[in-house]
């Protein structure tokens, strides 16, 4: 049975443009997710379609990649002491629920309304999550970054640490304590989210923030261990359908392991809202991107009339900000990066003069 | 305010010095010439890291300049008692100082201190002596070789500190050895990538007909990302330190401990009775 499931997928012929598409894109997404946790998924996926790979084996192939990236950002930022591993449990048992869960509606949807209709649903949670949810983390970056403050942990998260429910968990790492009873919905979320729009990471990560309380830093790194498991067991169920093409996965983690990597570097270097200000601008301009997308499947369902012309433009204006959105992301790490080397470099190379040290003489 | 502190500053250069450094106007080169200094001395071709970061932080803290001196064995005489191979390990020492010296300098340069270094031969007692002779205001000589300070003196007036903490890894010397070994590891890793990576994609074809299998097959694509994770990820993560972006490192100034008195056995109080 599985024999014919694989044969009747087309592999592609590889050729050099698409081998360099995806090693960059591999390696802006492996960046982009060591930094925040999560994101590159959501341009690989469509890009690999865009080259002429089914869609299973887009999924497949990008999931195969994706455990092994986070599984080396994950040991690389648990160096850093960033990960707390039993949060990051405890989220993914939840998530593993929350996927299941996802993919049951999806089904729903897909039977009761046909393709189209799935396809909205998904534009349309991408939307509405990423507004709501990147606008507030892009806002709240932004006031940190003004008040040139700290992050603490939210009035929300408080209140929620003092509600003695048990069983009481304790994140060492973390720092916090809070009831299992919090940390499940959170995870299954997470999980939801990554088996409609593929990115968990963004309910995740600002959950675990806004939420739990938990600081950004740790937050992102443990995410990356949710990324592990998930993208694990989610491998574990399409290799066994035959689906993963190895060859795009492994071109993809060429750029991509050499990305994940300096993104992790680049958290020990910048101040913790810039995790924040990243997250916020690709989650804003993915949720463009896919707002983009909402009239086709609206006329496709008949609820709306655009000509194909426009259509095709909107299509690639779609894919076009999509990328966008990853390339920014890099570059406000980078630059962020280079910015903090550069004025490392600066305190290093300020000298205590004599009067420094003794005062007038 | 200005007379207290004038007590500390016996020196009439040095107020001069001060002064036109307060007003913003650059100090002439031979005021430059005889900053006050510290002399660093090892009997080694390097010096320990931490001795060094001491030594650094202490010049940077009191705006002293930086002499670091590496004092190899005498190579006997000239003429007839030359020996050629003590002559040899000279150059050899000289070299091996010199390389390491390289990577020290660049940090200094960025710290803005004035720095030196000096390779001599002969006892400690006459280089000492030559340097403080040759080079002026030598304020103390902090000790980073095995000598005691008697032997490091003979009729030079300095303080002398040795620093008895640990001294950690001598990595000085080391330090370019390990680059190279650092590289070398990189490359090695980057061709074990390599080749793994030609040995898919050249097996392309009976790789994806197992691949795809499915089933138990399912085993192999997640054994090979595991694989790559591991060769690939070393790799990668050797060629961000090559290229010199790893998280940066709190330098830690290492404090000398100071002795604690030793606790003496006071007799205890008993009660006794004298019937």
């Amino acid at each position: 049975m599985h024999e014919t499931a694989a044969n009747s997928v087309q592999f592609i012929d590889l050729n050099l443009t698409s081998i360099a598409f995806m090693f960059i894109v591999g390696f802006i997404g492996g960046l982009v997710s060591g930094f925040i946790g999560s994101g590159g998924a959501f341009v690989l996926t469509p890009g690999m379609m865009s080259l002429g790979v089914p869609a299973a084996v887009a999924v497949a192939s990008n999931m195969c990649h994706k455990f092994p990236k986070a599984l080396v950002g994950a040991i690389k930022r648990y160096k850093y002491g960033q990960v707390d591993i039993k949060l990051g449990l405890v989220m993914a048992a939840s998530a593993g629920v929350g996927v299941q869960v996802g993919i049951k509606i999806q089904e729903w949807i897909l039977k009761t309304w046909g393709q189209a209709g799935s396809n909205l649903y998904v534009s349309l949670s991408f939307v509405a999550v990423l507004v709501v949810v990147g606008g507030y983390v892009f806002y709240d970056a932004c006031r940190i970054s003004k008040q040139r403050g700290s992050e603490e942990a939210t009035g929300l998260a408080r209140k929620l640490q003092k509600i003695n429910l048990p069983p009481m968990l304790t994140f060492k790492t973390a720092n916090i304590r809070i009831s299992l009873w919090f940390t499940l919905p959170i995870g299954f979320a997470t999980g939801m989210l990554a088996a409609t729009i593929a990115v968990g990471g963004f309910i995740g990560v600002p959950g675990m923030i806004y939420v739990l309380g938990a600081s950004s830093l740790v937050a992102s790194a443990t995410e990356l261990v949710i990324a592990f498991v998930m993208g694990f067991a989610g491998t574990v169920k399409w290799a066994m359908n035959g689906m993963v093409d190895i060859r795009l996965t492994l071109i993809i983690l060429a750029g991509s392991l050499l990305g994940v990597q300096l993104g992790a570097i680049g958290t020990t270097y910048v101040k913790d809202y810039m995790i924040k200000i990243v997250m916020g601008t690709i989650m804003l301009i993915v949720a463009v991107s896919r707002a983009l997308a909402v009239p086709r499947y609206l006329t496709d369902l008949e609820l709306m009339r655009v000509g194909p012309t426009t259509l095709n433009i909107l299509d690639k204006a779609s894919f076009i900000f999509m990328c966008l959105a990853l390339a920014i992301g890099a570059v406000i790490i980078l630059g962020a990066m280079w910015r903090a080397k550069a004025a490392e470099a600066k305190q290093a190379a300020t000298v205590a003069g004599p009067e420094e040290s003794y005062g007038r003489v | 305010m200005e007379s207290s502190m004038e007590r500390f500053t016996p020196d009439p250069q040095e107020k001069t010095e001060a002064s036109l450094m307060a007003k913003g106007l650059s100090v002439p080169a031979e005021l430059v010439r005889t900053n006050r200094k510290i002399l660093v001395v090892s009997q080694e071709a390097g010096f320990s890291d931490s001795v060094l970061t001491y030594a650094t932080n202490l010049a940077e803290r009191l705006g002293y300049d930086l002499i670091a001196v590496n004092v190899g064995p005498a190579a006997g005489g000239q003429g007839w008692q030359a020996v050629p191979y003590r002559q040899l390990r000279q150059a050899k020492f000289h070299l091996k100082a010199c390389w390491a010296m390289r990577r020290v300098r660049q940090r200094l340069a960025a710290k803005g201190l004035r720095f030196e270094h000096q390779v001599r031969f002969g006892t400690l007692r006459s280089v000492i002596e030559q340097l403080n002779h040759d080079k002026k205001r030598i304020e103390f000589v902090l000790n980073a070789s095995a000598a005691s300070e008697a032997e490091m003196l003979g009729g030079v007036t300095l303080p002398v500190f040795t620093i008895k903490a640990v001294q950690g890894k001598r990595i000085m010397t080391q330090q370019e050895i390990r680059n190279w070994k650092l590289i070398g590891r990189t490359i090695g890793w980057g061709l074990a990538t390599v080749a793994l990576y030609a040995a898919v994609f050249i097996n392309s074809g009976s790789i994806m007909t197992y691949f795809t299998r499915g089933g138990l097959y399912a085993a192999l694509p997640i054994a090979t990302v595991f694989a790559f994770s591991y060769i690939h990820g070393t790799f990668a993560h050797l060629v961000w330190e090559v290229l010199g972006i790893r998280a940066p490192q709190q330098t830690v100034q290492p404090r000398p401990t100071a002795e604690r008195p030793v606790r003496r056995q006071r007799p205890q109080p008993r009660l006794r009775l004298n019937v």
